[in-house]
């Protein structure tokens, strides 16, 4: 009896820990139901950061970034409250994929960020990892179809005439999950390169569905992963050297990895920063006719591909929430309210943040008319914002949109030609690498790689690296290369026995890859490279016999005395 | 006196049974009936009850998976099996690939398991000290404890850099075997990517046996552990070593249980998702090249699918499901007739 | 005739005419003479007691010397001699010369069976090392890599809903994913624990065909991979029933894979109850109710409890269903009816998926918490269980002493009370 007595008490102890740990009741005097939605992994950044900036108004909001396809069949079917898709409902799929019927009048499409997808690479040349690699659109559609195979094809060495590329494989990692990026990539290579993706889907068996696909498809030598953040964590590891996958900036930028710098079709190499996708967007197409939810404000990116300013990235685009307009499944007003109360915040405030990110602030109009869409949200509380209080970086009095104005051009380096800049790219961008001495030319702009010593930025040869050579020298490399745009944190903490280890600033960490890709023994670290340029081919049989030989050697020397004795004292066996 | 005489004498002596005696059937077992009281009955309707219970949602389970099935695989009709693309928008979809790739990695754990697994549990029952021995029992057993997830994060953050070199020697030296070898790598370069080894059959396999030796190895080590003494102290008195003992008494005394043992594990294997989700790069194409990027196997492909599916790709997920539900009940009921079956194992509970 | 001097000394059994007296010679007659014959001197030897496995001296220096020889012959070939390198070559390397080594030691003094069973000795601990070596890798990788999480005392107080992915880890934690495991847990225990003990009782007791067939699905059951179990909850409680993705959700999908295992293992202590406590309560008129209630069941209390423990560990750790049925969540979330929900190894699988060393180490941390747990309750079921049925500790048997004697008392008291009445 006394037992359960103790088990009863322990039992309502332990029920009334578990309630204390609810949250407390908001600041403000009005509650918000919980809402849930799910999808991008591409816009995943932005949406997260509002979501985490909107818990401070009492407003729970939970997202699951499991790719734009899981996102919109979670919608229809009615499990989550909104969705988040880089592209809409796809009522004719033209990659042999189910059609998707959502219900007439049911839903509304909300242009919530915009962004540029980029290409994160992890690539060495002598052990110091690369941070200015270029290439044209049609290499990356050959690259990402498998009809390049190595770093040192003379079609992207064309591109990179200031570095000397080496002979490893190209490993394109690609998107397992249905994606709204592969939809994205695969759209912009069929408009813009049709033969190679065409061979392509004929070689991986997907024909004769071989229109654009959010399921891309794979061949031998291809590695698929799961989400941006799969692709990107994979991208990033130490053995990964030679990898290549497409991926939102903002995961370049977080995981502190250069991004390609894609020609554009005004003949320069540009990569997708917010000012830049800010410009490319000026000539996105805007479906505005208001009478058609089913396309009422999404985009067609053919113009942005053909793009002549010089400042443009082809591969920017926006991403879209998906918002019921009706009452259905498990959404109600009182969701309802959180719903919009969410996504004025997300149009207005949370704008301010996206440059931050690695994503573009939305244009004023686009602002507007989601304010328009979000007052079809039921249960919504109304709110007149006044626009110019957003904050947003794209705003000026006139209408223009200031980011895109104030756009930079590219370099002159940056031209496609025989000249190559050193700037870092991406979540590497304050760490140049040295181009051979053919390619430097003139560079007329002024931004500096801000770094540790010895980087000035104006002639390219004092301010990049000297010698790189295995085990080699740093010089004006800043191992602590910041996030451009201030992220927050500043003390990441140190990661041992590390797959994550990105920079190679450290002197002794730059050793070559050895043979067996493990790391070398302790013991040894000066013997082995000395003895390894003695026996440099291990692969030829003269070699290997020695080898053979030494073992055999060393092996008798030891066990001679005791098999010598065996023999001597005529022992039976 | 005279013969007739005598036998008169004794005729009149005799006696005779009654009729009814002499006829009647020997008697046969009556049928005991027990009708408990109150108590009793609501016993048994509490009991009877909850085991109707049980058996009907694990019966619904069951029922529900192959009624939801069928619609694809009235689909594919045969073709389910020896298809390799998942494609089930299109109508071409089947789990020959998938179902390779199950087994392969299951194989792979089960081979690297196996051996570790019985040197583990020979060398708790014989060659560990008294001492030691419940030590390690608990050792083994929270092995088994630990969650699927925890070994997948080390296999994917720790083995997979360092199991680089281990691919990288075994298709050098063995790569003549198809088993080993691997397309668009040269092992003899220190150029070649690394990354062709990574996301393999073989590293989630390892994982996978990780998980599958703590089972193998309890169930042997109760095998084991069940040997009569009588046996193996005549084989001592023979005057044979410890390893004679073994290899004579012990081992094929549990082989009932070393066998039942492994298909356990390979039950286990067949059914493991997280670690293959988050280490396998899924293709689907049929390959025995364990070293190799990419594999798949079934829960992999659920786990990774279910949610961008529709009502056809579901019925088709349910459709791979139940083929991999059939397999792992095959394996697991002949694991069972094998311990039960043995001379150790009718004993033991495994 | 000296007799030998204790009888202990028998034992040595120098000779037979130490023991007994000389026969007496008769003169009956040339054939009754007998003599017995002499046994040589000393006809056995003491024997000395063999003992396995015990290492001598001798053995001790064999092994020093193979291992030095061993690992000083690898680090000639792998430093100096050859270009291999790497420690797993090395380790490996090592072993094999180790063993070739003491296998050509062993055989100069020992004989072939010998060097065979030292071989195989040397591989059998070696076997044990590796499998104990590499648990003890895991655990040590994954509380290492979870450290800098886990020692914030955030980490286990707040949750992650004001924590994005690029904020330092003393801001946030996983509270949310722990109350969210205990309460998914408790949920599925409330649905399973009943209902599995009931089902147990009803496949020992009951001798019907029935019984029979419960029993054969439920083995078969123990084979369904886990993700079914959660498939088939997400496809009838969230797309046919149209409930939410909760943690109810969760806690049916682990309790349908929790449910065969508990049953299964509840079976088996159950039946390990001796037959004869269950014939004693039948013989002093025990309903069969009463005798599952006070004899069955009491008995099998620890092994029973032990099974449902580790049951619960195997379902805490489960991933896949809760994967499918749960939904993601970062924030904290008490009601287990709506809204998402996550436990401990779903947040250390979506967590270590980002390219953030922050979010990794947040993941690391989580399952370095989730094994923790599954630890301390599998001490508890070793604690708890471990006795065989019908076997008391000594603190339970003196309870039942007291017991014993209170009802000794009780009862003598009735009789005098009885006796005096009836007078």
């Amino acid at each position: 009896m006394k037992v359960r007595i103790c088990g009863l008490a322990c039992a309502a102890t332990l029920l009334a820990a578990i309630s204390s740990f609810a949250p407390p009741s908001a600041v403000r005097a009005e509650t918000f139901q919980r809402i849930s939605g799910s999808g991008s992994s591409w816009a995943a950044n932005a949406i997260d950061a509002m979501r985490v900036n909107v818990k401070q108004f009492g407003i729970t909001v939970d997202f699951n970034p499991n790719g734009s396809t899981a996102g919109r069949k979670d919608y229809l079917n009615g499990v989550v409250d909104f969705a988040a898709s880089d592209i809409p409902f796809q009522f004719n799929p033209e990659d042999g994929s189910a059609p998707e019927n959502p219900a007439d009048g049911s839903y509304a499409y909300i242009p919530v960020t915009a962004g540029g997808t980029a290409f994160m690479y992890n690539l060495k040349i002598n052990g110091k990892r690369v941070t200015n690699l270029r290439l044209s659109g049609e290499n990356v559609a050959k690259i990402f179809t498998g009809a390049i195979t190595m770093w040192n094809d003379p079609a992207l060495q064309a591109d990179n005439p200031g570095l000397t590329l080496p002979a490893r494989a190209v490993v394109p990692v690609v998107r397992s999950d249905g994606s709204g990026s592969s939809a994205q990539f695969t759209s912009w290579m069929i408009k813009t390169h049709e033969p190679i993706w065409n061979d392509f889907c004929q070689r991986s068996g997907r024909a004769p569905a071989c229109g654009y696909t959010s399921f891309y498809p794979t061949v031998q030598g291809m590695i698929a992963q799961q989400g941006d953040l799969g692709v990107t964590g994979y991208v990033s590891q130490n053995f990964a050297e030679g990898a290549i996958g497409y991926v939102n900036y903002s995961y370049a930028l977080g995981a502190q990895f250069p991004v390609v710098k894609m020609l554009n079709a005004a003949g320069y190499y540009t990569e997708p920063t917010p000012e830049k996708v800010a410009v490319s967007l000026l000539k996105a197409q805007i479906n505005t006719n208001a009478n058609d939810p089913a396309t009422y404000l999404t985009q067609n990116l053919d113009g942005v591909y053909a793009d002549t300013d010089p400042r443009n990235y082809q591969l920017s685009s926006y991403s879209y929430l998906i918002v019921p307009t009706v009452v259905q499944g498990q959404f109600n007003l009182e969701k309802g309210k959180s719903l919009g109360a969410f996504a004025y915040y997300a149009m207005c405030e949370a704008q301010q943040q996206s440059a931050s990110l690695g994503y573009s602030p939305m244009p004023v109009n686009l602002v507007q008319a989601s304010f328009d869409q979000i007052k079809k949200i039921p249960g919504v509380v109304v709110e007149n914002v006044n626009i110019a209080q957003c904050k947003n970086p794209t705003f000026s009095a006139d209408g223009t949109n200031v980011l895109a104005q104030n756009a930079q051009a590219p370099k002159s380096c940056d031209k496609k030609g025989t000249t190559q800049c050193p700037d870092g790219t991406g979540g590497m961008a304050n760490v140049p690498t040295a181009v051979n001495p053919a390619a430097q030319g003139d560079p007329t702009v002024t931004t500096v790689a801000s770094g540790g010593g010895g980087a000035t930025g104006t002639t390219v040869a004092g301010g990049a690296t000297g010698t790189t050579v295995a085990g080699g020298s740093t010089g004006g490399v800043d191992p602590t290369a910041t996030v451009p745009g201030g992220a927050t944190d500043a003390t990441l903490p140190s990661v041992d026995g590390g797959a994550q280890d990105q920079t190679c600033g450290d002197p002794s960490g730059c050793v070559a890859v050895s043979p067996d890709g493990a790391a070398p023994p302790q013991a040894d670290v000066v013997a082995a490279p000395a003895v390894a340029t003695l026996i440099a081919d291990s692969s030829s049989t003269g070699t290997l016999g020695l080898q053979l030989l030494i073992v055999f050697l060393t092996l008798g020397m030891v066990l001679g005395p005791a098999l010598a004795w065996r023999y001597f004292t005529g022992r039976a066996i | 006196m005279t013969a007739t005489q005598m036998t008169a004498t004794q005729m009149t002596a005799t006696t005779v049974l009654p009729q009814s005696q002499r006829d009647v059937a020997p008697p046969s077992a009556r049928t005991l009936y027990q009708r408990g009281g109150r108590g009793d009955r609501f016993f048994d309707a509490l009991t009877g009850t909850s085991g109707l219970l049980v058996l009907s949602i694990m019966g619904a389970v069951g029922v529900f998976l192959a009624v939801q099935a069928t619609p694809a695989l009235r689909k594919t009709g045969f073709s389910f099996l020896t298809t390799s693309e998942w494609q089930p928008d299109r109508g071409q979809f089947g789990i020959a690939a998938v179902l390779l790739g199950t087994v392969l990695i299951a194989a792979v754990a089960v081979a690297v398991a196996l051996p570790i697994s019985m040197g583990t549990a020979l060398f708790i029952t014989e060659v560990a000290p008294r001492w030691l021995r419940s030590t390690l029992v608990a050792l083994i057993d929270l092995m088994a404890a630990v969650p699927s997830v925890v070994y997948g994060l080390w296999g994917l953050f720790l083995l997979q850099g360092n199991i680089i070199g281990i691919s990288r020697w075994l298709n050098r030296w063995f790569g003549w075997l198809p088993f080993f070898s691997v397309e668009g790598a040269d092992p003899t370069s220190p150029l070649s990517s690394a990354s062709v080894y990574t996301a393999s059959t073989f590293v989630a396999g390892i994982v996978v046996a990780m998980m599958v030796m703590p089972i193998q190895c309890v169930v042997m080590r109760e095998v084991f552990s069940q040997v009569p003494p009588g046996e193996r102290e005549g084989a001592y008195a023979l005057g044979s070593t410890r390893w004679g003992m073994i290899r004579v008494v012990a081992l094929p005394f549990g082989r009932g249980g070393i066998i039942g043992g492994a298909m356990l594990g390979l039950g286990r294997a067949l059914g493991e998702t997280i670690a293959v989700l988050l280490i396998i790069s899924p293709r689907f194409d049929l390959s025995i090249h364990v070293l190799e990027a990419g594999g798949n196997s079934v829960s992999a492909l659920i786990a990774g699918r279910y949610n961008e599916s529709n009502g056809f790709g579901l019925s088709a997920l349910m459709a791979a499901g139940l083929a991999l539900f059939a397999v792992t009940l095959v394996v697991n009921f002949t694991a069972s007739w094998f311990i039960a079956r043995s001379r150790s194992g009718a004993s033991s509970d495994a | 005739m000296t007799t030998t001097s204790t009888l202990s000394s028998m034992s040595s059994l120098a000779s037979l005419s130490d023991v007994m007296p000389e026969p007496t010679v008769r003169s009956r007659g040339a054939h009754h003479l007998t003599t017995l014959p002499s046994m040589p001197e000393p006809l056995l030897v003491p024997q000395q007691r063999r003992v396995i496995g015990k290492l001598s001296r001798h053995d001790l220096l064999m092994m020093g010397g193979a291992g030095l020889s061993a690992i000083s012959t690898t680090m000639l070939l792998f430093g100096r001699l050859t270009p291999l390198s790497g420690t797993f070559g090395f380790v490996a390397v090592a072993f094999v010369l180790y063993i070739v080594i003491y296998a050509v030691i062993a055989s100069v003094t020992e004989s072939r069976p010998t060097v065979v069973d030292k071989v195989m000795n040397v591989l059998l601990t070696s076997s044990a090392v590796v499998a104990l070596f590499a648990l003890a890798t895991v655990i040590i990788f994954t509380i290492a890599r979870g450290w800098q999480a886990l020692k914030q005392a955030n980490f286990y107080t707040d949750d992650l809903s004001s924590t994005g992915p690029l904020d330092p880890l003393e801001q946030g934690g996983i509270s949310h994913a722990i109350v969210g495991t205990l309460i998914i847990t408790f949920l599925s225990l409330v649905f399973t624990v009943p209902l599995a003990v009931v089902c147990a009782v009803f496949l020992n007791e009951s001798k019907s065909r029935a019984a029979q067939l419960v029993r054969t699905v439920v083995t078969a059951m123990t084979a369904l991979p886990s993700i079914l179990a959660g498939l088939f909850v997400f496809v009838v409680w969230i797309l046919v029933l149209e409930f939410q993705r909760s943690g109810l959700a969760a806690s049916i999908a682990v309790s349908i894979m929790m449910l065969p295992i508990i049953i299964r293992s509840a079976d088996v202590v159950l039946r390990l109850v001796p037959g004869n406590l269950r014939e004693a309560s039948s013989a002093l008129g025990a309903p069969r109710w009463r005798t599952v209630w006070h004899v069955v069941l009491p008995t099998a209390r620890s092994g029973i409890m032990t099974s449902v423990i580790l049951g619960v560990a195997r379902g805490v750790g489960e991933t896949a269903p809760v994967l499918l049925t749960a939904g993601y969540a970062a924030a904290m979330n008490v009601d287990a009816l709506k809204n998402p929900m996550v436990n401990l190894p779903l947040a250390a699988f979506e967590l270590v998926r980002s390219p953030q060393p922050t979010q990794i180490a947040r993941g690391f941390g989580a399952a370095a918490t989730l094994m923790l747990l599954v630890l301390v309750l599998f001490s508890l079921a070793r604690i708890l269980g471990g006795r065989q049925a019908g076997h008391l500790s000594k603190r339970q048997a003196k309870r039942r002493l007291v017991q014993s004697c209170r009802d000794l008392d009780r009862m003598e008291r009735r009789i005098t009370v009885r006796g005096g009445a009836a007078t």
